[in-house]
């Protein structure tokens, strides 16, 4: 019971952690339909922000105070990527719309550059982050012991979640965004300067890479390569939950998460990825457009 | 109010219209009618900015619309309801009407004689634009367009494959707005007794150029029909 309870933990903390690098990605591929390879070097951005933001905190606060670097690593990692996110669709993305090849392979190349940068500042080997006194330990209950930092990134996620459907569905500009997204030229008959809201989505998009890296940070050594673990098996969630829709992503997320550690539980780290490529690769043969399809009568005509 | 000088325009290297001049006087309900490819719609997608014009000059209100970009022609007071309706069909009803307050920030609401206009989009606000019928869908569009209050209303071929019934519904909605608002209207359509009973002027376009105009209580309609089909 204990190893299914921890299982079930674990499954929920990997389930949080993909679906925290699809939510970027949900707004990027699946309503901009830009397949960003560099998605996972700005979480890998966001992690660095993190070490970077560690640094400055330990010269600038008294020890004791120390633990409030990561508050303020989450902004930082945000806006940071937020602002590389907006450049790279000024000067790049928005170049290659509707060329989906040319973009993947655009920002395939950025990618590269992101990482060699990454090698050059911070060097090749890994840098680590110290987990804040507030989310050192865990919760044990009936022998369960509970990490209190996979615990946070579950709520952080759930947190991100939150922002998402609000921008995306109780807003203004999640209106503009939408309606782009729907019908490009008849939201610019609407009055809508669409130019700035794939700006500023694909920005979002981004920034939520940046959120996702101060989590990933939290489990592990930073290197320039750590966006690449999470970047595949958030691209399966996305496709698996059916691209563009919210909910699919949240789904899809638990379901490789689940299945992953689960699978992993019972067979090896190995045979878990195929069990999970296989699992994707199966429901997909079945259900192309993914568990949520979104349906209208005018998209059926 | 709406004036189009020694306009030309182009699909790539395709110029489908060749110096049309087009005079939409304030508070008239103007028909632009045709076969079928004569450029009817590609005239409104210039005024609206979505096909190239190499030449020429669309002026609102003496204003120069030429090289400005689609979502800023909106804001100039034009209301476009598009050929095949185009309404978001995953967003309500409600969101699909309140999108076209944009022109004015995005703020405001939505004014209750477009739901005195079209009834059905009341009963219908919280469903999804696309669950609506092609009627109500084309009711829809019109709204959306009105709501910004524009001083023109663009519509492209409104009466396309909806019901007999609601093409009256239209067709009353359309002189409404023109006495109640004081909104000029410019429609681009076929069918021609739609055209006859609505707009107060007409004009006649063949292979890209006008080849008729005058007032439709003037106009003889064999005469017009004759230049719709030869």
């Amino acid at each position: 019971m204990e190893q299914f309870v921890n299982a079930l933990f674990n499954g929920l903390s990997l389930s949080s952690i993909i679906l925290l690098t699809s939510l970027g990605l949900a707004i990027t591929f699946g309503q901009m339909r830009v397949i960003n390879m560099a998605h996972g070097e700005f979480v890998m951005v966001g992690a660095y922000m993190t070490y970077v933001v560690q640094n400055i905190v330990a010269v600038v606060v008294p020890p004791s105070m120390q633990g409030i670097y990561y508050i303020l690593a989450i902004p930082v990692a945000f806006f940071t990527t937020f602002l590389l996110g907006s450049i790279m669709e000024r000067f790049i993305i928005s170049r290659l719309y509707g060329r989906e090849i040319d973009s993947l392979l655009a920002t395939w190349g950025i990618s590269l550059i992101l990482q060699q940068a990454a090698r050059s500042i911070f060097g090749t080997q890994g840098v680590n982050v110290t987990v804040p006194s507030f989310l050192e330990g865990g919760i044990t209950i009936n022998g369960c012991t509970f990490s209190l930092n996979r615990i946070f990134i579950i709520l952080l996620v759930l947190m991100c979640l939150l922002g998402m459907y609000l921008i995306m569905y109780r807003s203004g500009f999640g209106k503009q965004m939408r309606a782009v997204v729907q019908n490009r030229s008849m939201a610019q008959c609407m009055g809508i300067n669409s130019r700035k809201v794939d700006n500023i989505t694909f920005a979002i998009g981004s920034g939520m890479a940046g959120i996702a890296g101060c989590s990933v940070a939290l489990l592990g050594s930073i290197d320039s390569t750590v966006g690449q673990s999470y970047i595949v098996n958030s691209f399966m969630a996305i496709v698996l939950g059916g691209v563009g829709k919210l909910a699919g992503t949240v789904l899809g997320s638990s379901i490789i998460g689940f299945s992953g550690i689960f699978a992993e539980q019972y067979t090896s780290a190995t045979i878990a990825k195929a069990i999970v490529l296989l699992i994707v690769i199966v429901f997909l043969q079945k259900r192309p457009q993914g568990l949520f399809i979104v349906k209208s009568r005018s998209l059926d005509e | 109010m709406l004036k189009i000088l020694n306009l030309d325009s182009c699909y790539g290297e395709s110029k489908v219209i060749r110096n049309l001049s087009l005079d939409i006087m304030e508070g008239e309900i103007v028909s632009l009618i045709g076969r079928n490819g004569v450029g009817k719609s590609t005239t409104l997608k210039s005024i609206m900015g979505l096909v190239k014009t190499p030449k020429g000059s669309i002026l609102m209100k003496d204003k120069e619309l030429i090289k400005m970009p689609v979502y800023e022609r909106v804001k100039q007071g034009i209301g476009y309801v598009p050929q095949g309706r185009d309404i978001f069909p995953q967003m309500t009803v409600e969101e699909n009407i309140e999108l076209g307050l944009q022109p004015l920030g995005g703020k405001g609401k939505i004014p209750d004689y477009l739901y005195d206009l079209f009834p059905k989009l009341s009963q219908y606000a919280k469903r999804k634009g696309g669950d609506l019928s092609g009627g109500q869908q084309q009711q829809l569009a019109i709204a959306r367009a009105l709501v910004a209050d524009p001083q023109i209303l663009i519509l492209d071929e409104p009466t396309e494959g909806i019901q007999p019934s609601i093409i009256a519904d239209i067709g009353e909605a359309v002189q409404k707005i023109n006495k109640w608002k004081k909104i000029t209207v410019l429609l681009v359509e076929q069918y021609l007794d739609f055209v006859l009973k609505n707009s107060s002027y007409l004009y006649v376009m063949e292979k890209g150029e006008i080849v008729f105009q005058g007032k439709t209580a003037e106009a003889d309609p064999v005469h017009v029909q004759k230049l719709m089909t030869d």
